[in-house]
């Protein structure tokens, strides 16, 4: 009789394991689509028979297992930072580009105009009005580059707010992984189930990565230690240190510090490491180039202009504000005041006789003259050389983008490959649970009609 | 074995998705935009390139405008010295006629007022503006070349020897003023002017060697007058030849710029095709992730 129900007993140990299988393949399919998480696996173990004439005592539940490779997730974690760069760089080009505007119709279309403008006033060097035109066309190449500027500076300054919200988000990443350490750690302490901290653990420091490259150590209460650069803390344990953010004038552009350090020169990849790029390196380069332009275009006119005669027969002005040096040369364009009020002190001829032409024509032959990179290039062609730059280093950040991208994905592939739910497994789980349960009831079935014949025979 | 999961489909379903859409929206712009290049980061090169074409192509424009409006200048230069020319033909053969005894005083009378009238025409073709430029006064191009004096005679050349040249292309320049006291006096004691004036009162006085020394200095005018109009012939057929030219550069220009900018729409609307096949099949291929699974046979 106690074999019996001791049958029963072990019967229903076996259907509530099996009850439990299908729990489990139902988390899982329920998670299908959550991202970060790992599959569980149920370990089941068979329970030894307790003497001679017993079998065994059925099946237990040993426990739960989230299926992760922990190698997969590092690699991944060191895989986005790059990716996510370039994407921030491709993303904060395009608007330099866009600012640059179409070949033909910028800068490279208000020089030429200037230049034609001189042309004009070399066919009749005593017109007011060619003289008013090389006055406005002057005007508007100097406006040219002065909003040219002010385009490039408004990326910088899109760049600069788009770093703000990344270190925000940064903390408030780095703050969650420290809340998630305590919870795993008080999870570990008391045995509780700690799979689903962990992965999003797993999922926070992905974000994280994306924004900026961060070195991960594994602590021993099951959390993890967090630093970025060399080697400065974003999360120690239970700690978070945040990375503040200070702007520093006249640009008002941020710098970064963690425990007062500036680390603004340390973050070299992510998003942020992007953005910080594309702000302090890339486009600063932009207007370095516009500014060189700028400086010879204002040196090689003023040159020739101060060397001519106006139509007053008055040794020529500076046409443009002569520039105090290479830096800050575009943003500072600008026709000179005197020669602005009154166009009879442009100056094109080489004499005081204000019929001649010479000067307006070597003016308007400065288009052909290679006044820049050491006499290497005329100033279309340094514009050129400008937009080639620009198109450059998007396009070589898109591409590297893809590259990096398909990496991530091949590294996330393996890691779902690892830890992903796959349905077709999930619904032969379902399959063998279901029918195990089945099995087990039938066993529970038969076992009570034996019983029940046990039974009938006693009461006879 | 490596497991397939339902995540991993589904990203890469969406990846191609986003890539294929991509491609076929630039191919889409390309075809409904005609230009290949959107922005410089599609081929850097083309664009620094299409730079250089821009600015080669603004100056070829503006060597044709010179040269049209020096042509025009010309034209008109051409034209007065024709005049020049042919009054001083004239001025010639109204001297000639005045020569020895036979011209009676009367007719000496009207050969004076004869030479009196094409010194006045020389004065106005001598003056000839274009748009208030003083084609004869050299450099001095606002100042009027010749002024007359309260008697009714010619003043001295108010111009100077300079003359203004334009730029009709790359180190090619074509003048538009002339010395006019280059052209009325050249080495001659006196100029065209002074010379009719001579020659005026000796036709009057019947002074048959100083009307043949006044015919001998018209002629020597004549003959720089001539000159000048080859010259400026020359200018004009170098004009015209250059203009030949400029078209054929901007044209050339223009063909390198559109292979640099434009889209080769046989091409592009191929490339669209093929881009739109593309993101047709990445759609059905994400459309397939609800293919049967084992689920389906669950009941």
């Amino acid at each position: 009789m106690s074999g019996l129900f001791g049958m029963l007993a072990m019967t229903a140990r076996s259907l509530e394991a099996q009850r439990f299988g299908l729990d489990v393949v139902g988390q899982n399919i329920a998670n299908v689509n959550t991202s970060g998480y790992s599959r569980r696996v149920v370990d089941f173990a068979a329970l030894p028979p307790t003497s001679p004439l017993n079998a065994g005592n059925g099946v237990e539940v040993q426990g739960v297992r989230a299926i992760r490779n922990a190698l997969l997730d590092r690699r991944l974690w060191q895989e986005i930072p790059a990716e996510a760069m370039q994407g921030a760089i491709a993303d904060a080009l395009s608007i330099a580009e866009v600012a640059l505007g179409d070949p033909g119709a910028s800068i490279d279309a208000a020089l030429s105009a200037f230049f034609d403008a001189w042309g004009r006033l070399s066919e009749d060097p005593t017109s007011t009005t060619a003289r008013q035109q090389v006055v406005l066309q002057g005007e508007a190449l100097a406006t040219g580059f002065r909003d040219m500027v002010s385009r490039l500076t408004l990326a910088r300054r899109d760049a600069d707010a788009r770093i703000r919200g990344v270190v925000d988000q940064i903390n408030a990443l780095t703050t969650e992984i420290a809340s998630l350490n305590v919870s795993i750690a008080r999870g570990v302490a008391i045995g509780t189930d700690v799979q689903a901290l962990k992965d999003r653990q797993a999922e926070v420091i992905k974000a994280l990565s994306a924004f900026v490259p961060v070195d991960v150590i594994a602590r021993e209460d099951g959390g993890y230690d967090v630093t970025i650069g060399l080697g400065r803390p974003l999360v120690i344990g239970a700690s978070d240190f945040r990375i503040e953010t200070t702007a520093v004038g006249p640009s008002g552009f941020v710098t970064l510090s963690a425990n007062g350090v500036d680390i603004t020169g340390e973050i070299s990849s992510g998003a942020l490491g992007g953005l910080l790029h594309v702000r302090d390196t890339l486009i600063p380069g932009y207007v370095s180039r516009l500014d060189e332009i700028a400086y010879a275009l204002a040196t090689e006119v003023n040159t020739r202009h101060q060397a001519a005669f106006d139509a007053t027969g008055a040794a020529g002005l500076a046409f443009f504000e002569p520039p105090a040096a290479t830096a800050g040369a575009a943003a500072a364009l600008a026709v000179n005041a005197a020669v602005a009020a009154d166009p009879s002190r442009v100056a094109a001829a080489s004499t005081p006789d204000p019929g001649d032409n010479t000067a307006a024509r070597d003016l308007a032959a400065l288009r052909d003259g290679r006044v820049m990179f050491g006499g290497t290039a005329t100033l279309h062609e340094a514009w050129g050389r400008l937009v080639y730059q620009a198109g450059t280093d998007t396009q070589v950040a898109r591409q590297e983008q893809r590259t990096r991208r398909e990496i991530v994905m091949q590294v996330e592939a393996l890691r779902d490959s690892v830890s992903g739910v796959s349905l077709d497994e999930e619904a032969a789980g379902l399959i063998r649970f279901q029918r195990a349960y089945e099995a087990n009831a039938r066993f529970f079935t038969t076992v009570d009609s034996v019983l029940q014949t046990l039974l009938n025979m006693v009461g006879r | 074995m490596t497991r397939i999961s339902f995540q991993t489909e589904f990203r890469h379903a969406l990846a191609d998705i986003e890539r294929t859409a991509l491609d076929l929206m630039r191919r889409q712009r390309e075809v409904s935009s005609g230009r290949r290049l959107q922005a410089p980061s599609d081929d850097p090169t083309a664009a620094a390139a299409a730079v250089t074409e821009h600015g080669a192509l603004a100056a070829l424009d503006r060597y044709e405008q010179a040269g049209s409006s020096v042509e025009a200048r010309l034209r008109l230069v051409d034209t007065v010295l024709s005049d020049i020319i042919e009054q001083l033909t004239h001025a010639q053969a109204v001297a000639t006629g005045a020569l020895g005894d036979t011209p009676t005083q009367a007719q000496r009378e009207a050969a004076a007022m004869e030479l009196a009238a094409i010194r006045d025409a020389l004065f106005a073709d001598l003056n000839t503006s274009f748009r208030g430029v003083y084609v004869f006064a050299g450099t001095a191009s606002t100042t009027a070349p010749f002024v007359r004096n309260a008697d009714g005679t010619v003043g001295a050349y108010q111009g100077n020897a300079s003359t203004i040249a334009v730029d009709i292309d790359r180190g090619r320049a074509v003048r538009v003023t002339f010395d006019g006291g280059a052209l009325v006096q050249g080495s001659d004691p006196q100029d065209v002017f002074g010379i009719l004036e001579t020659l005026r009162a000796d036709v009057l006085a019947g002074n048959t060697p100083a009307i043949e020394q006044g015919i001998a200095a018209l002629k020597r005018v004549f003959d720089r007058a001539v000159q000048l109009q080859s010259e400026v012939g020359a200018d004009q057929k170098a004009l015209e030849i250059g203009a030949v030219r400029l078209t054929t550069e901007k044209l050339a220009a223009r063909k390198r710029l559109s292979t640099l900018e434009d889209a080769n729409m046989a091409e592009a609307i191929s490339a669209m095709n093929r881009a739109e096949t593309a993101y047709s099949a990445a759609l059905g291929a994400a459309a397939r992730l609800t293919r049967p699974s084992l689920m389906d046979y669950l009941r």
